[in-house]
């Protein structure tokens, strides 16, 4: 309808059946599978790096309270930064290419992840680990059997959310140092005036998202909090 | 053999030290069951946990058939007002913790794990979770768990109080005839008198500030009882004349000083 008002020329509002030719014509040709499939191997690989390194920080600090006290503000400080304003450090160390942008993702999603798990861990209820101890359950062991068990739900509430940080993070670091991926196909279709890919790439950004929050991530979350009673019934 | 040598327990806060223990001598041989009563505020929850190993003593300690007790051990497993099952597992993984903890192999575990759920008749809900349990289906569970560790102590905080009196008074019934199948030594706080005189061989009245162990009644009622029996009712009333006086010096403590328990609360004219 914001079309057909003639508001705007085609070239800077598509036309939806344009959108739609061209996502065709690109899945046709395979030129947007590729860049999808890039955009996810980049995404996955940072944010397996973040969930790696964001779990053993958040377990780590939990462990040494003088650590707790030292670098919880810091996290949280790290956290409100978006993640963009990494790229140019980025660049410097890593040069412009796949790894300043991994670097991005992988940091703009880490600090959520270690700011779930260390909150998950104190928000244990203190019983589950008096019930541990008078059952015998002792160091390492109640550890892996009680606190981390009773704070996964918050944990996996932190995955989700470091998810759609480093999908984020990710868009970000493909606009600004491109060779190919989803932000790579914005930039060209920037580039060529060409308004049918630029609203047809964010639709899949969206899509993308959406499907891995929603059917992923939700269902986890959903399942687990079931499991652990914490939904309504 | 339980020994308690006086033992004391104080508090410090930023403003004063509280002294909720003083000086407790108590010794509880095996198989016997011992209530605790009070008012609250009188640290029998405190003493509980100082012989569960949760919390230490300020000074004195506890023996534990001449050994001393230093730290919580599945030798003596606490059952708490919540019943505080692992949400995560099944009924049957819940009941199995304790001996999974100690080494127990798998099969062996299923067994006994499924003998104590038999024991308070909870079998169906072996694979059930915890959360599609009734209130007083978790705490049936939460003994399970606790005898399936063979602790030859059970220390019961409260363990019913938050259940209907309904369901309380079946678990009751029940709790005397597992406590005469399985002849564990348990120690029982509650502030429900008729609780106490119900389940136990012994009553301790502990008074509050300092905390000690102001009286004992021992009760020397057949078994199984019944909560109408007459005679049981007497020393019921007994250990409530006693507690009374307890109760208002606490209520003394907190309210204004107007208060007393006969006028009730005194309603003040305005002025």
């Amino acid at each position: 309808m914001v079309f057909r008002s003639n508001i705007w020329p085609e070239y800077l509002f598509p036309s939806p059946l344009g959108v739609l030719q061209n996502l065709d014509s690109g899945f046709r040709d395979g030129s947007l599978f590729i860049a999808i499939g890039i955009s996810i191997k980049r995404v996955l690989t940072g944010y397996m790096i973040s969930l790696t390194a964001g779990l053993t920080l958040g377990l780590l600090i939990i462990r040494f309270s003088y650590l707790d006290e030292t670098l919880s503000p810091l996290l949280l400080g790290f956290q409100t930064l978006p993640s963009i304003c990494w790229l140019p450090l980025a660049i410097l160390w890593f040069g412009i290419g796949e790894d300043s942008i991994i670097f991005v993702i992988a940091i703009g999603s880490i600090f959520s992840i270690s700011i779930a798990t260390l909150s998950g861990i104190k928000n244990v209820p203190p019983i589950y680990m008096r019930v541990a101890k008078t059952m015998g359950a002792k160091g390492l062991k109640a550890y892996t059997t009680v606190v981390i068990p009773a704070a996964l739900p918050a944990i996996i509430s932190g995955m989700k959310q470091g998810w759609s940080f480093a999908w984020r993070a990710l868009m970000a670091g493909e606009l600004l140092s491109p060779k190919d991926g989803l932000g790579y196909a914005l930039t060209i279709g920037r580039d060529l005036h060409d308004m049918n890919q630029v609203v047809g790439v964010m639709i899949i950004i969206i899509f993308i998202g959406l499907v891995v929050d929603n059917l992923i991530f939700g269902k986890l979350e959903y399942s687990i909090r079931y499991r652990w009673g914490l939904t309504q019934t | 053999m339980l020994r308690i040598e006086g033992v004391s327990k104080s508090f410090s806060t930023d403003a004063r030290i509280t002294d909720t223990l003083e000086n407790i001598d108590l010794t509880v041989v095996k198989g016997e069951f011992v209530s605790l009563v009070g008012p609250s505020g009188c640290g029998k929850s405190t003493l509980l946990n100082i012989i569960a190993g949760l919390e230490k003593t300020s000074s004195g300690k506890i023996l534990k058939k001449e050994a001393e007790i230093t730290e919580a051990g599945p030798d003596r497993v606490m059952m708490f007002q919540e019943a505080a099952l692992f949400p995560w597992l099944k009924v049957i993984d819940n009941v199995e913790y304790g001996m999974k903890m100690a080494g127990v192999p798998k099969r062996e575990r299923r067994e006994k794990a499924m003998y104590y759920l038999k024991m308070v008749h909870l079998t169906q809900s072996a694979s059930s979770y915890p959360h599609e349990l009734s209130g007083g289906m978790r705490q049936r569970v939460a003994l399970a768990r606790a005898l399936a560790t063979d602790t030859d102590i059970l220390l019961m905080d409260e363990p019913f109080a938050a259940l209907d009196s309904q369901t309380r008074n079946i678990l009751h019934v029940e709790l005397q005839h597992i406590w005469e199948a399985t002849k564990k030594t348990i120690i029982f706080v509650t502030h429900n008198v008729e609780e106490a005189v119900l389940l136990a061989d012994r009553v301790l009245v502990m008074s509050v500030n300092p905390g000690t162990i102001k009286k004992e009644f021992k009760v020397g009622l057949a078994r199984p009882r019944d909560i109408e029996n007459p005679e049981l009712t007497v020393v019921v009333n007994k250990i409530i004349r006693e507690l009374k006086e307890e109760v208002q010096k606490v209520a003394k403590a907190e309210f204004d000083s107007d208060w007393s328990i006969r006028k009730g609360s005194a309603i003040p004219t305005p002025t």
